[in-house]
């Protein structure tokens, strides 16, 4: 995996490149990385024929220090008028949205912006923030106005520096000598630290992140052995050997609401840990949180198997806690591409073991990502429910589900956008769109964009499938057709299908054409139009075109209930 | 020495067995402004001590550094 970083800075950064292509090499990531020339970014960025333009990088870090920025300001700031003040809060602000803008608008690529560290001392001393605008509250509503400026931004991420700063001590950050010898703002100590956080955006950017968390259950979930403690000697709850698991609990709980998939591999007998989960006054993660339960006397790895198995997930969007050395050094050797988190001994360091992860990082975050933690734990117990029933035609019936298909609008279209990007396996042509792409087609009158919304009996699955057709007066095409694996093979497909035959009816239409591109990925689509009685009248390696006369009609599946743009079929049917 | 020697080679990427009191910015290409200051900033991790600004201006070559050193009761 290859990325290009350029990195513009206002001072001296020597000694970036290398312990950011060092990490990066460290996860896989040969890295191309720009460095601009010392308190060069002004010229950097707009000249458009200078080598930051040329380079094209996927990523823009653009890191501008308060003492740069500020120059003699920093010092005398207090002689100037509040009118000066103004005119420079003004002037300041506008340049770093100018260049972080245009850096945007050039380049297809994210951007870092650093905001500005807040100074620890005011020639006011205490009463500093006492004045109309204060030295500090100057700096703060720097950063207050930029990071206003990009909340709605997809290109432009502001990273935090202040905090950085203060996470390490801004007294630590700044080493003085280095700074007088070498305009160094920050002491050499906190690189590895700095690009790390860099990582954090460059992850996500390649689409490195982590989906799902496998955790243990004795001495990870709850201090103890639940199998000799029983369930009143475990450590789990409000004394001070018990807090820390409920507090690391309750952080894989917050993870869990923002969309991570939980699931368990614990080598226990079922019955008791079972009935922690059940039992336990103080647990906090509960049964119905987790997509898979593997707790059982097997080996960890082909548990480990058998949950990205079940939920349908790749080894390496996997994080595994477990405090047993024995079983991390395991999973490391058998399946590299899991990651296994060095849990420290002690219990009371697990939290920050786990909020100092920076694997869960995106840079959309949609209503379906909050839910997916859910939606996967639904899975589960719709998977044991079909288990128990006989034939699928009456699981299907059984699932009472209710398809929402609904015209691409504000709301659905970055999440129409997301799954062109995601889908890989239910895909008729994986032709990738960004939200723009989606946004400038909504627009056109001769395209037909819709999202399908599934939900059953256990839950919500959220817009699960999406469809873009490229209408002419002679026929339309199906330029994108997919559905994401959790709600294949589940009648949501026909129903789609039948949408599109329905509004080209309307439309009088005569024919509809299927579009089909192979990929390594996409063989559970291949036989789709097929069965759906297309007619295949072009075959060429890399494109399959099937064709459909729309005259002929195409049924809704009769266990799905239809709804449309917040009405049901039958509704609309009904009032018609 | 031997330790100093590991340090020096390490940040400027040179034979230890090359090193003498004499070696300095002018007979090493890659012992520039920068790498001056990482040196500066290894020495003091492996050593332990923390110089003056007086004191890393002052350097000029290796010779200088171990007398530096030699300030802070460190003998090479």
């Amino acid at each position: 995996m290859k990325i290009k970083i350029a990195i513009l800075s206002s001072s001296t950064i020597n000694g970036i490149k290398e312990v950011l292509s060092a990490k990066c090499k460290e996860i896989g990531i040969t890295s191309e990385i720009l460095m601009g020339g010392y308190n060069q970014y002004n010229q950097e960025i707009l000249d458009d024929n200078s080598k930051l333009y040329d380079f094209k990088p996927n990523l823009v870090i653009l890191f501008i220090d308060t003492k740069s920025l500020l120059g003699d300001v920093f010092f005398n700031y207090y002689q100037l008028s509040e009118e000066e003040k103004n005119i420079l809060f003004e002037s300041h602000t506008k340049q770093i949205k100018l260049l972080a803008d245009k850096v945007s608008r050039n380049l297809n690529c994210k951007v870092v912006l650093h905001n500005l560290e807040v100074p620890i001392n005011s020639p006011l001393g205490i009463i500093d923030n006492k004045q109309k605008l204060g030295l500090i509250e100057f700096v703060k509503n720097i950063n207050h106005e930029i990071n206003k400026h990009y909340k709605e931004n997809e290109k432009v991420f502001i990273f935090d520096y202040d905090l950085f700063c203060s996470k390490h001590g801004k007294e630590n950050i700044l080493d003085y000598k280095m700074y007088y010898l070498g305009d160094i703002k920050i002491n050499f100590k906190y690189l590895p630290n700095l690009c790390e956080e860099y990582i954090s955006y460059i992850k996500p950017l390649l689409l490195l992140t982590k989906k799902c968390i496998v955790l243990d259950l004795d001495n990870t979930m709850w201090g103890g052995v639940v199998g000799e403690d029983g369930l009143e000697g475990i450590k789990l709850g409000p004394t001070p050997e018990g807090r820390p698991y409920l507090e690391f609990q309750k952080h894989i709980l917050s993870l869990f609401n923002r969309g991570i998939i939980l699931a368990v591999n614990s080598k226990n007998n079922p019955e008791d840990a079972l009935s922690v989960f059940r039992n336990h006054p103080h647990m906090i993660l509960k049964e119905n949180h987790f997509a898979s339960i593997k707790i059982n006397w097997n080996d960890k790895i082909s548990n480990m198997k058998a949950i990205a198995k079940e939920i349908n997930i790749g080894l390496d969007s996997i994080v595994f806690f477990d405090d047993d050395k024995l079983n991390r050094e395991m999973i490391k050797t058998a399946l590299p591409e899991v990651m296994v988190v060095d849990m420290p001994e002690d219990p009371s360091l697990y939290s920050k073991t786990l909020t100092g992860l920076n694997e869960f990082n995106s840079f959309n975050f949609s209503e379906e990502d909050r839910k997916k933690g859910q939606m996967y734990a639904d899975q589960r117990k719709r998977q044991n429910f079909k288990e128990t029933t006989k034939d699928i035609t009456e699981y299907l019936k059984a699932l009472n589900m209710v398809v929402t298909l609904e015209k691409a609008n504000s709301f659905n279209i970055p999440r129409i956008a997301q799954l062109t990007q995601k889908t890989n396996q239910y895909t008729m042509t994986a032709r990738r769109y960004f939200e723009e792409d989606i946004k400038r087609f909504s627009a056109l009158a001769d395209y037909l964009i819709f999202s399908a919304k599934v939900e059953d009996k256990f839950g919500d699955n959220g817009i699960t499938g999406a469809t873009i057709i490229k209408k002419s007066k002679k026929a339309w095409s199906v330029d994108t057709f997919l559905l994401s694996c959790r709600v294949m093979g589940r009648g949501v497909e026909e129903a789609m299908l039948a949408r599109i035959i329905e509004e080209a009816q309307k439309e009088k239409v005569l024919t509809l054409i299927g579009e089909f591109i192979p990929t390594e990925k996409n063989i559970p689509a291949k036989d789709f139009y097929k069965k759906s009685g297309f007619k295949l009248i072009e075959n060429k390696k890399n494109l399959k075109k099937w064709e459909f006369s729309v005259n002929k009609g195409y049924q809704y599946p009769k266990f799905i209930k239809i709804e449309k743009n917040g009405k049901t079929k039958k509704n609309i049917i009904q009032s018609s | 020495m031997e330790k100093l020697k590991k340090i020096l080679s390490k940040v400027l990427k040179i034979d230890e067995n090359s090193i003498t009191e004499k070696t300095s910015p002018d007979t090493v290409d890659t012992w520039d402004s920068f790498n001056s200051l990482m040196l500066v900033s290894e020495l003091e991790n492996e050593f332990g001590v923390k110089f003056t600004i007086d004191e890393v201006v002052k350097i000029k070559n290796v010779g200088d550094i171990i007398e530096v050193l030699r300030k802070y009761k460190i003998n090479i």
